[in-house]
């Protein structure tokens, strides 16, 4: 029953990323990354971490597709894009992911299951992951604080709404 | 993982829901369509093409209120992990304690410097 | 886990989820009599005694009225939009214990749809995803009253989820726990004698913060600038009709009975009678089962209680301006729900460090 959960969601998020890729509106794109996050997520409870998939959730699905969605509304991205197939480049690259990924997902059926030995799945627990931000990675953390600081001072100057260079109403 | 089962049956039980409400309503409506009925919601005008829809000018101000709300997210979302195993850590010591105090600092300093730049102000 | 156990899960489910959807029609009543009595005339009293039935005759009225798809809206985000608000509504009930256990064919049976460990986290997050409808719903609609409701709304909701999940956070750091079960369990008896042992009686700040910021989240007045109808029309769902219409209001409905059940069970013990244990109980009633029904009529009355609240405050203070929301829920309640946290941080490491 989980493999078919896993294997049920795994495709979900799957076709959310492609619905990402070749949505003709914008909008669909964010919408089908709502999706893939969402199935994502999903792994990550079966998986056995739940805090990770919870965190997932309130920080990408809840908080950076809003942020794209907002994009889309400010820049009327309404009409259609159409999907630049042309550039023999994009081709290459995309035929390049492709084969990469379903050599890791062969490798993957080759062991039989798709999930890691029950040592990794309880490492997961959230109570060892905080205490581990909390007591190994002090310091990492505390530079962290610095960094977001950082960015709320260079995403506010950027985009301030007066600014010469910047976007304004 | 076996906590999340009830969860998926609640899924399912809602999306049976959902298909439910949408299935009786269009047997069970009325169907009479007209040009007026069918246009845009606008009070006094009669003409569709007059309607702007969505042509609207978009406020900056929402994208940077959303730019903002995902930075404090993500510094909200470091003190979920830290309350967990707050109350526990102190009888070991109060190293938690004082690396939260730092990292308030700094969310603190962020916070003083969008309100004093007005970032937020809505009108 | 065998049959029998899946078939007690699923109609442990059901039964949940049904309860909380029948809020809606005693929620529509309680409301509209509400109204009236505050604003001192009849309500609603030609449908049944009282005008009880009132409900049924709105719902029917849904149900028979033409589903209208305006021109120039983006068809899929429009129909699926409504759901997109009740489905996260619909899966937040899973994480609210409404009791302790029954038994039934020899089973404990928990009186709670799904036993999370990461109960008060799933409750933020999934809670977060009910933006996407609003935001869906206002610009598929392609009418500039819809897309100025949902823009409004979503910098709403989203600028109030921080105030939320640092009380939460507060709440997490006093119980030591995600879990909404365990919280309930760590309410139990008295203090100092003679107060019920509540949450609130720790964290009164944490409260006012969490109750305030659930008022925005769900779109209450005197939060419900989307709606704004004397501006807006009716915010993000000025073009939807018929039982999609409905739909909006039903998960606005769920929404509130899921924020009481959360505040109920955060900060007023729960399912706990105040005053006496349920081991005391369980000696005075002798039967598991009773004591379960017991503890679901407790937890309804504190669940009924914040609903009635709702109703009372919507009903009573005008609607905010929307530079004073953001006012509120960034220069006040951020800042407070921060020094809330640190308060309590260096209390408790004051009182329990080593």
């Amino acid at each position: 029953m989980r493999d078919g959960l896993f294997i049920a969601f795994g495709i979900l998020t799957i076709l959310g990323g492609l619905g990402v890729v070749v949505a003709r509106h914008a909008i669909f794109s964010a919408f089908s990354m709502v999706i893939a996050f969402f199935g994502l997520s999903a792994l990550y409870v079966l998986w056995g971490s739940n805090f990770i998939a919870m965190l997932q959730i309130l920080i990408y699905t809840g908080a950076i597709v809003v942020l794209f969605v907002f994009v889309v509304m400010l820049l009327d991205l309404k009409k259609e894009s159409s999907l630049d197939t042309g550039s023999g480049l994009a081709v290459m690259l995309s035929g390049a992911t492709v084969w990469f990924f379903s050599l890791l997902i062969l490798r993957a059926m080759n062991r039989g299951s798709y999930f890691a030995s029950e040592k990794v799945l309880v490492s997961q627990d959230m109570r060892v992951i905080s205490h581990l931000l909390f007591t190994k990675y002090l310091w990492p953390f505390e530079i962290l604080s610095l960094f977001l600081l950082a960015l709320i001072i260079g995403v506010c100057v950027l985009a301030r709404p007066d600014s010469k260079e910047g976007p304004h109403k | 993982m076996e906590a999340f089962i009830p969860v998926v049956i609640m899924f399912v039980l809602a999306l049976l829901l959902s298909g439910a409400i949408y299935f009786i309503t269009s047997v069970l409506g009325p169907r009479v369509r007209g040009r007026i009925k069918l246009s845009p919601y606008e009070c006094g005008v009669y003409e569709p093409a007059a309607q702007t829809s969505t042509k609207l000018p978009f406020q900056f101000r929402f994208y940077l209120i959303a730019v903002i709300f995902l930075l404090f997210d993500v510094e909200g979302a470091f003190f979920l992990p830290w309350a967990l195993i707050y109350r526990e850590s102190l009888a070991v010591d109060g190293t938690l304690l004082v690396g939260m105090l730092v990292f308030s600092f700094f969310v603190v300093l962020g916070l003083v410097y969008v309100f004093r730049n007005k970032y937020l102000n809505v009108d | 886990m065998d049959w029998l156990d899946l078939t007690i899960i699923f109609v442990r489910t059901a039964v949940i989820y049904v309860a909380f959807i029948q809020v809606v029609p005693i929620m529509i009543w309680v409301e509209r009599k509400g109204a009236a009595l505050i604003q001192d005339r009849p309500g609603p009293n030609r449908v049944g005694p009282f005008g009880l039935l009132q409900p049924v005759a709105d719902a029917l009225k849904f149900l028979f009225k033409e589903d209208p798809i305006p021109k120039e809206v983006n068809k899929f985000l429009y129909a699926i939009a409504p759901f997109l608000i009740l489905l996260p509504a619909s899966l937040v009930v899973c994480a609210i214990p409404i009791g302790d256990y029954a038994v039934f064919f020899g089973r404990d049976v928990l009186l709670q749809v799904a036993d999370l460990d990461v109960g008060l986290l799933f409750v933020l997050s999934i809670g977060s995803l009910g933006v996407y409808g609003i935001l869906f719903g206002g610009w598929a609609s392609s009418n500039k009253f819809s897309l100025l409701g949902a823009m409004r709304s979503s910098a709403q909701v989203i600028s109030y989820e921080i105030p939320l999940a640092l009380a939460a956070a507060n709440a997490v750091m006093f119980y030591g726990t995600f879990n909404l079960r365990q919280m309930v369990f760590a309410q139990e008896g008295t203090l100092f004698g003679f107060l019920p042992n509540w949450g609130i009686w720790y964290q009164p700040l944490g409260f006012l913060i969490f109750f305030i910021a659930l008022f925005a989240e769900t779109n209450r007045l005197p939060f419900d600038l989307p709606e704004s109808e004397a501006e807006l029309v009716g915010g993000y769902h000025t073009e939807y009709g018929s039982m999609k219409f409905a739909v909006f209001f039903m998960a606005e409905y769920i929404n509130l009975a899921t924020a009481s059940g959360l505040m109920t069970t955060l900060y007023f013990g729960g399912w706990h009678l105040p005053w006496i244990t349920d081991a005391r109980l369980l000696e005075l009633l002798g039967s598991r089962n009773l004591l379960a029904l017991l503890q679901v009529a407790t937890f309804t009355v504190k669940l009924s209680f914040f609903m009635i609240v709702f109703v009372w405050v919507r009903w009573t203070i005008p609607r905010f301006r929307f530079d004073q929301l953001m006012r509120v829920g960034w220069k006040n309640l951020l800042p407070l729900g921060l020094l809330n946290i640190i308060v309590t941080a260096i209390v408790l490491y004051l009182v329990e460090g080593r």
